[in-house]
Formats: structure tokens, sequence, C-alpha cells
């Protein structure tokens, strides 16, 4: 490792230019008409993958009388011939071959046998709109290292050895596994194949050249492990083409960590020069958005790990100018000049990496009882969840737990019971016995996963690059890898906070409504009721300082933690992590939520994550960035699961002198307070307002959702109205 | 009950801002002030009393405020809220039982101890430059309330710095500066005529006050508001004066046009509305102060 590197811009050559400003153009091309033919819903990371309207895939045939296609080798022999049959991408503009292009489960019945499925609880989940996260997929990480050491001739003979060694009776999972790894390597002979073809009919040297070493790559890496930065990349495309298309996998791994090796060998000898790393790079961010994270402190702690590639992925992802998922990670010692660049090119670009915290990722992962060392290696994979990648399998980001419809029930035993039992003290025991009902049916729902996820959608993909599933023959989800965790995202607090504020103030401090009004209120949807409505919304809610609200979301953050981390799975004592995070959920379930005491009408939105409302900050507080931060960072679940913080900052504010300074004080301020993430637009008004009435006229906007970015101009009106409403809080 | 001598009044805590002195700052907005400046974009900064802010177009007309107020200074004309201003004596019981929010109180009395905590909790985002600055309105007229926040601050190790245009006795500021605060010392107009024409106020005091801050060494920035068509004229005189003056800092602000809606909702139609400068008219200015050796920020 060098101590010492460059820390500047790379300036890039007109050559190296007009292949990435190209591929940024088809980027587009492509955007629109995917947008086009899903008439702006997309609604998720920006996917990379190619958009062929007309390809049809004739998936193998099932061995189920129902059609079903499940298990390891049925659903692997699926994804070989899906991956030989689907169209070959390549790209002349790009450095690397391979896209992929859709999710199998479009084309192919794929999924859990109807005999596996958990019935018995689907009426407690129903009845609280749960989101209970059995058989949720991809939400692990692998060990890039280990792909890019063996490489996919190394990985089949690996699955052989363990095949041999262990001589399980049952060899469905080696079998599996062994034609993940033939398909991908006739796939990468496909591309290497189509980049001849290409090459052959190709007039200019330039493009010719690059399109031969696209094919010469392939055809090594067919079988053979990358030697060079470039085969690195076009490996780890790979390996993103696979995961993609099998339930959408998108966790990469620690990108200036995996791929430095590569870039320091190719650069000593002189094979490689900065920009056309960058190109590499760009090219690698084109045919994938995973989510990885650059920066953050090694296993012992002693130092920050950037070093010049880490700066070669923020200078690719602005030439690239497309939405791309990575995080920085950050700690009191990180390199200043990369925060620092980061947040210039969030300025210039509107968008860019998002802010993963150390404090509340790491020491809050330790407090679940591991080594903070190990802590620090569970970096930011998903759109906001992190993973110890090849060792954990940490479920995240599938499971919200709706504590509006806790709220909901809580409120109709109120409404039934007997007149004495109308208190605030009796809303919240009801409340907290609803909460812990749907956090045990969850728990009992993942023991249910831990038993039948293997037998029906195994981690195929996963399993290859993690420490412990070959070598032992097991599904990382059923024991494959040490580390098992499992997640639960409760949402709504806000929702749940300022109705519980309302009620103080308006039914039992001031009296101005009686109970059973509220109930007729509740129970009308506020119609005739639009003075009462404002009455019980305009309170000081979560966010303003020293309001009621906040002692309900604290006291409300502590009952869904204590319920989360009281007890393991009822019966295999799976560990439970406590998160809140809600994604765009907060439209679905706000469509299945009856109007709340917060004056929110039935069918509206439900709060973000653990932040307060839009429109929080009002009277004597403005609204300000280091006011929002503080009331995120006040409620984090504090076990190391992140809760993002959205911040929609206004450019002026960042033109100005001192402007990022105040930026970089804020990060480290939130990350000292306990908070876990930060997610960044840097915007104007003007700007948004007009994308938002016109946003095809606006196509090159990106703007990061929540964990993710995404083109402007995909997103639903109501996903965009989101992004409107926290720039205008 | 509020003792008075140990609560100020506040009409805004504007945190995390950038603008007003070093590094981020929290800035307490203190109401009243002893200037009436034409262009003022805090109108609601000038009583020092609370007082009732009336967004029109929030209210639902639900006549709630009609029956409450004692002096009837809201109506119900054809359908549509009507407040009387003038009549309003500033009992303040109608803005509780606007739920709509159309009715606001501006003005808020707040002990040390309270905004104390306030302050506290935004410490992590100060840094090592960052701080409290106290504005208003003119901070120094409340300047018991400044003293013991001063004091408390200081005791928190919290660097604070006050916003003033400089119209009080210098006594006041004697009893500021042992706690060695940024002066954001505002000059409008060199000359006495100009600046009394502008803020209804001669500047003798104000220019005095300037001068011994900078005699006995006071951290001073000195802010100079641009204002087109009023005060264009002064900026050769005031660049004088800041030559003069041992300033850490010279800050030239072009007018902004953020105050416009509340001026609607004070029912005040005497704002004027001069344009916000150019960036081009911001450097010609900061040329004019670099003839005179004067480093100005824009």
């Amino acid at each position: 490792m060098p101590n010492a590197f460059s820390t500047d811009r790379t300036v890039l050559s007109p050559r190296i230019s007009r292949f990435i400003s190209s591929i940024h153009e088809e980027k587009q091309q492509i955007t629109l008409m995917k947008n086009r033919d899903f008439h702006g819903k997309l609604n998720s990371d920006d996917w990379g993958y190619v958009y062929y309207p007309d390809f049809k895939f004739d998936p193998p045939e099932s061995d189920r009388p129902d059609g079903l296609i499940t298990g390891y080798v049925p659903i692997a022999k699926t994804l070989r011939k899906f991956v030989n049959d689907m169209p070959t991408y390549v790209n002349k503009n790009s450095a690397l071959g391979g896209a992929w292009v859709r999710v199998i489960a479009e084309h192919a019945n794929i999924g859990v046998r109807p005999e596996d499925r958990p019935e018995h609880l689907y009426d407690v989940w129903g009845k609280y709109s749960t989101r209970p996260g059995c058989f949720g997929m991809n939400h692990c990480a692998g060990d890039m290292e280990i792909g890019l050491t063996l490489g996919w001739g190394g990985l089949l003979r690996k699955i052989r050895h363990y095949r041999r060694l262990n001589d399980p009776s049952d060899t469905s999972f080696y079998d599996g596994e062994e034609e993940i790894v033939l398909g991908m390597m006739e796939f990468a002979s496909l591309v290497a194949n189509k980049a001849s073809e290409l090459a052959a009919g190709e007039i200019d040297p330039d493009y010719k050249r690059n399109l031969l070493d696209i094919a010469e790559m392939n055809r090594k890496l067919a079988y053979a492990p990358p030697d060079t930065f470039r085969e690195a990349c076009q490996f780890i495309a790979h390996f993103q083409t696979i995961d993609r298309i099998y339930y959408a996998g998108g966790a990469l791994d620690q990108i200036d960590r995996f791929l430095l090796p590569y870039y320091e060998k190719d650069t000593r000898e002189g094979r490689l020069t900065d920009e056309e790393a960058v190109w590499h790079l760009a090219s690698l961010f084109f045919n994938d958005t995973h989510y990885s994270q650059i920066a953050g402190l090694n296993p012992d702690g002693s130092r920050d790990t950037t070093n010049r590639l880490s700066f070669l992925v923020l200078d690719a992802i602005h030439y690239l100018a497309i939405p791309v998922n990575m995080a920085l990670r950050v700690h009191d010692n990180v390199n200043p000049a990369l925060l620092r660049r980061a947040l210039e090119y969030i300025l210039e670009d509107g968008s860019g990496v998002s802010f993963s915290l150390n404090i509340g990722c790491e020491q809050g992962y330790a407090r679940n009882g591991y080594p903070v060392e190990l802590a620090r290696q569970r970096i930011k994979v998903g759109c906001n969840w992190t993973a110890i990648p090849g060792r954990e399998y940490p479920l995240q980001d599938v499971t919200r737990a709706n504590m509006g419809m806790a709220l909901h029930w809580a409120l109709q035993d109120i409404k039934n019971g007997s007149a004495s039992d109308r208190t605030l003290e009796m809303l919240f025991d009801r409340f907290a016995e609803h909460v812990k009902i749907i956090v045990d049916s969850i728990k009992e729902g993942y023991d249910w996963h831990y038993e039948h996820i293997s037998r029906n959608t195994p981690e195929l993909i996963y399993n290859l690059f993690m420490h412990g599933p070959i070598e032992r023959g097991l599904n990382c989800a059923e024991g494959g890898v040490d580390i098992l965790n499992f997640n639960i995202d409760g949402v709504a607090l806000a929702t749940v906070a300022d109705s519980f504020a309302a009620i103080e103030q308006r039914v039992v401090n001031e009296k101005r409504i009686t109970w059973e009004q509220l109930f007729d209120a509740l129970d009308r949807n506020w119609e005739g009721l639009e003075d009462t409505r404002l009455m019980m919304k305009n309170i000081q809610r979560f966010g303003a300082p020293g309001s009621l609200a906040e002692k309900w979301a604290l006291r409300i953050r502590d009952h869904f933690v204590a319920v989360c981390k009281s007890s393991g799975t009822p019966k295999h004592n799976l560990p439970i992590i406590p998160g809140m995070f809600s994604h765009g959920t907060i439209l679905e379930l706000g469509k299945e939520l009856p109007a709340t005491p917060n004056g929110r009408f039935a069918s509206e939105e439900i709060s973000h994550s653990a932040e307060p409302d839009p429109g929080f900050a009002r009277g004597l507080n403005s609204f300000s960035p280091s006011l929002k931060a503080t009331a995120v960072a006040k409620v984090q679940p504090g076990y190391g699961n992140s809760s993002p913080l959205h911040l929609d900052v206004d450019r002026e504010m960042l033109q100005r002198e001192g402007g990022i300074d105040a930026l970089i004080q804020l990060i480290h301020a939130h990350n000292h307070m306990g908070g876990t993430l930060i997610n960044m637009n840097c915007l104007s008004k003007e700007t948004l307002l007009a994308a938002h009435k016109k946003p095809e006229s606006f196509p090159d906007l990106v703007v990061r959702v929540t964990g993710y970015s995404a083109f402007f101009v995909t997103l639903s009106k109501e996903y965009r109205q989101q992004v409107v409403d926290r720039f205008l809080a | 009950m509020i003792d008075p001598e140990a609560s100020g009044t506040l009409f805004n805590i504007q945190r995390f801002s950038v603008h007003d002195g070093p590094g981020v700052r929290c800035v307490v907005f203190l109401k009243g002030c002893n200037l009436r400046c034409a262009w003022c974009h805090n109108p609601e900064s000038i009583s020092p009393r609370p007082e009732i802010l009336f967004y029109q177009e929030r209210c639902i007309g639900c006549g709630k405020c009609t029956d409450i107020c004692p002096r009837g200074a809201h109506i119900m004309n054809e359908g549509q809220h009507v407040f009387l201003h003038e009549l309003c004596e500033g009992c303040l019981a109608c803005a509780p039982t606007c739920y709509a929010e159309a009715l606001a109180v501006s003005g808020v009395r707040m002990t040390t101890d309270a905004l104390m905590t306030q302050l506290l909790d935004e410490r992590p985002y100060f840094g090592e430059q960052g701080g409290v600055t106290f504005s208003g309105g003119e901070s120094m007229l409340q300047i018991d309330f400044l003293e013991r926040m001063l004091a408390a601050c200081d005791r928190e190790g919290v660097h604070c710095a006050i916003d003033t245009a400089g119209n009080v006795p210098w006594s006041f500021f004697e009893r500021t500066i042992r706690y060695k605060p940024i002066f954001l010392y505002d000059v409008k107009a060199a000359d006495s005529d100009v600046h009394r024409r502008l803020t209804g106020v001669d500047n003798t005091r104000i220019l005095e006050n300037l001068r011994r801050l900078s005699d006995i060494g006071a951290r001073l920035w000195i802010r100079v508001p641009l204002i087109p068509g009023y005060n264009d004229g002064e900026m050769r005189a005031i660049a004088v004066v800041c030559s003069q003056m041992n300033a850490e800092r010279v800050e030239i602000m072009g007018y902004h046009r953020l105050g416009e809606s509340k001026y609607a909702a004070l029912d005040r139609s005497d704002a004027i509305a001069p344009q916000t400068p150019s960036r081009s008219a911001l450097e010609d200015i900061r040329a004019v102060f670099q003839e005179h050796n004067v480093n100005a920020i824009i």
C-alpha cells in the first residue's frame, strides 16, 4: 500500500472522453426506451439492464406438475439456458462486454413450492399489512476476491473438489452451483464471439482494437482468472450480470480494495493509465448499478483505506453522469480530500455518493455481540443496508413492520373497550402489544424461511463468492456461512409519534376534542372535519426541538427495539437486528392504512424511515439540515443497521463560501450523534419543480431517491413528489 | 410566569447557517429594532412585541378567530377573511384557535436556559469555527438577555457573534466585549443625511461605536448591504470608512427579496422592492473597495 498517492482529478483525453460520453448517451437511449414502455414507473435502482422488448425466453421444462421451477438444479439449469439464449450485448465504447436483459422471474415460473408457503401466518401478516421478509432473496454480499482469485474455471474446480470431499447423499447443491459456473463460462465465450463478430465489421481502428481486446479478454475469462485491472472489471461485470438476472441481486463489495491489487500491478508495469482505469470503472458502472463502498477503516482500525483508486471511482461516476450506487464510509480520519471531492462532485452533478457512517454502523453492530474489528468489515452494499461480504447472511431490507397498523388496531381496541380504558397509557399498552404481535410474526416467518428457503430458491450466485457454502455444501441462508442475522424494519415512526403527541396535546391536555370525537373523525376519514384535522396535524411534530412527538418517537423506538432484541426467533433462536428503513413502501403501506390521529388521511403515505415528516419545522424553528439530522440521529435503533437521513441541499447554499465545509461538519456531526447513513442531493428549487412538471425535459437529472440513485424521469409521479416534498420541507 | 429579566423575545432560530459569521452557526433572531430600513427583509423583527402574521392563502374560513377577537380585528367579508391589523392590540388570542396556521404569532418569549438547551443541541455541528450568532432586529436592544446568553455560551465554550447595526449606547457594547464576540457590524451609508433618509436615524453614534470597537481591537466583520437604487452611491464613502477600521473582514451583501411575503402577512404596503444586484454589479463594488485597499467578500 503506497503511503502517498495523487488526489488530483483525472483529466480525460479526447479518446477516453469520447468513450465515456458515448456510453452515457447509450444509457440515455436505453432509459428512454424503458421509460416509454414502463411509463415512468420504474421507482427502483436504475438497473443497468439493456432493454430488448422483443426478447422471449423458452425455459426448460419443469419437473413438477404445476410447472414451477424450484430448487438448486432446476433453477440453475434455467439460469444457464437463459444466459445462453439472451441477446449478447457488446458496446464498442465500453471497455467491457456483456449485459443482462431482465430478471429471470419475468420469463420463467421460478419460486417457492405451494406446500412450503407459510399459510398459517398469512392472516396475521395481512391484518397488519406486514411485509414479512420470509423467502426474501439476494440481500447478502459476496467476497469478490474469491471469484477474482479463482475465475470461473477455478470456481468449477472448487465445486468439484468439495463435492468429492464431502460426498453428500444429495448432490443437488453442488450440481446446481456447477450449472451456474458452466453457464457463465459459456456466457463469457458468447461475449467473446460477439465482440469478434463486431470487430470484423468495424472500420474505425480504435473501436476495432477495443472490440478485439474485449474478445480476447472474454475468451480468457471463460476459464482463467483475471490478471489485469480491465480483466478484473470484466469478471465483476459478468458477476453483476448473473446476480441481477437471478432475483435482481445488487450487492458488490469494497471496490477500492478488491480492485486495488490489479490497479497497482498494472500501473506499476506501465499497462494502465489513470484515465484508462476511469474508463474501465465507468464501463463497469454502465454495466450495472451494483452497490459498493469506498474508504473506511481497515479491520484493526489503525488507518483509513482510501487510496488512489478511491479517487478514480469518484472520477468515473462524475464523468459517466448516470445513477451509480456508491457509498463512502466516513470516520474521523477519513481522507479529507476524498470527502471534499465527493461533495464537490455532488455540487457539480446534483447527486453522487452516499455517506455511510462508521460509529452508528460499526459500534452499533458490535452491540450485537460481534467484535468491532469484524464490524469494520461490514460495509454498505445495499440501498440502505450493510453486510460483511462473503461472511454474513444479513437478511435486511426485506421486512416492513408497519407500526401505523399497530396504532390503528390499538385505537380500535380502545374504541371498543370501556370508557375508563380511554387513556393515553392504555392506548400505548395496546399499541405495544400489537407491535409485539407484528414482530413475533416476522420472527416466526424467519424460522420458516430458514427451514425452507434452501430447497426452493437458494442463493445460487452468492454461494460461489462466500466463505463456507462450497466448502460445506450448504446454502448460505442455512449455515453455509458463519454469521446469520435477520433484520426487522419498523416503519411509520413519525406517523405514530405525531399521532400520540396530537392525542396527548389535543385530547388529553387541552381537551379540545373527546376520544369519541376522535374515533368518529378517524372513521369518517376527517370528512367535514377539516378544522379538526388541521388541529391534530398542526402540533409540534417529531423533529421540532423538545416536542411531545419527540418524546413519543423515543418511546416507540425503545419499545420496537426491545421486542426485536428480547429474543431470537422462537424455534431456531436466529438473531434479530432492528432497523428503520422504509424505502418506497411508504406509498403502498400508506394506501393500506386508515386515517391516523396526526391528521393524515386514509391512504396517504406514511412517514419515511426514521425521519420527521416534511413540514415538521415551523414557527420559531426554521427548517435546517441539522434540525432534521439531529432528529434522525436521536431515534436510530442503534444496532448497526442503517436508518438513513435524506438531505436535499439547496445548491445555492452549497456554493457559498464555507458551504462544503459546513456539509463536511454536518456529516461528521451526524456520525458522532449515532447516525448511520446520509443520502444527499444538491438541487435548486427551480430545477426540481420544473423537472417535476415536465420530467422528460430533464433526461440527465439524477436524484438520490433513498439509498439508491435514479434518473428523475423514470420515477412515478408519487416518487417524484417525495423528492420534491423533502426539498421543500 | 417567566421572569422578564431572564427571558428574551425571539422570532426565529435558524440553524446551520453559513451566512452569519465564521463556520456553521445557529442564528438567534431577537425581536425589536430602532432602525427603519426601507428594504428590511425581516419586517416582523421591527416591533419588540409579539404580533400576529396573517397568511391569507392558508385560511380555510372557519371563522373561529372572528369569535374570539375582543377587538373585532378579524371579520368575514363575503366569505373572505379580512384581518384589520390596525385594530389588533396584540392579545394573540386568535392564533391558537387557527389550526390552519393562517394566523401565526411572530415573537416568543424564551428563558436563557430554554434557549441554551436548544443551542447546545446544535453544538456538534459548530466544529472549531462555528457557534451562535445573535441577530435581529437589533439584538443589542435586548441587552440584558443578550448579556446573559453571552455569559451562558461562554461558560459552555460556545463562540458567539453579534449582528448589529450599532445604534445603541456604547455602554451596551461594553457589556458584551468581555465575551470576545465577533461583531457583524452593518454599515448602510456613510453620509449621515443619506443614512437618515434610508433608515430613519443618522449614523453619528453608529460610526462612533464602530470606531471605538476598532480602536479597542474587537473582532470586527463589517457588512455592507447593497440596495440598488438606494445606497449604491454610498459605496465609495463606505469603502473609505472600512479602510480606516481594523476589520477582519468586509462583506458586501446584495439585497435579496426573501422578505416580501412577510410584508403581505403584516399587511405592510410600504415595502420597497429593489432589484437583486447582479454578480457583475457586486464585482464592480468590490473593485471600488479594492481601490481603497479593502478586500471585500461578495
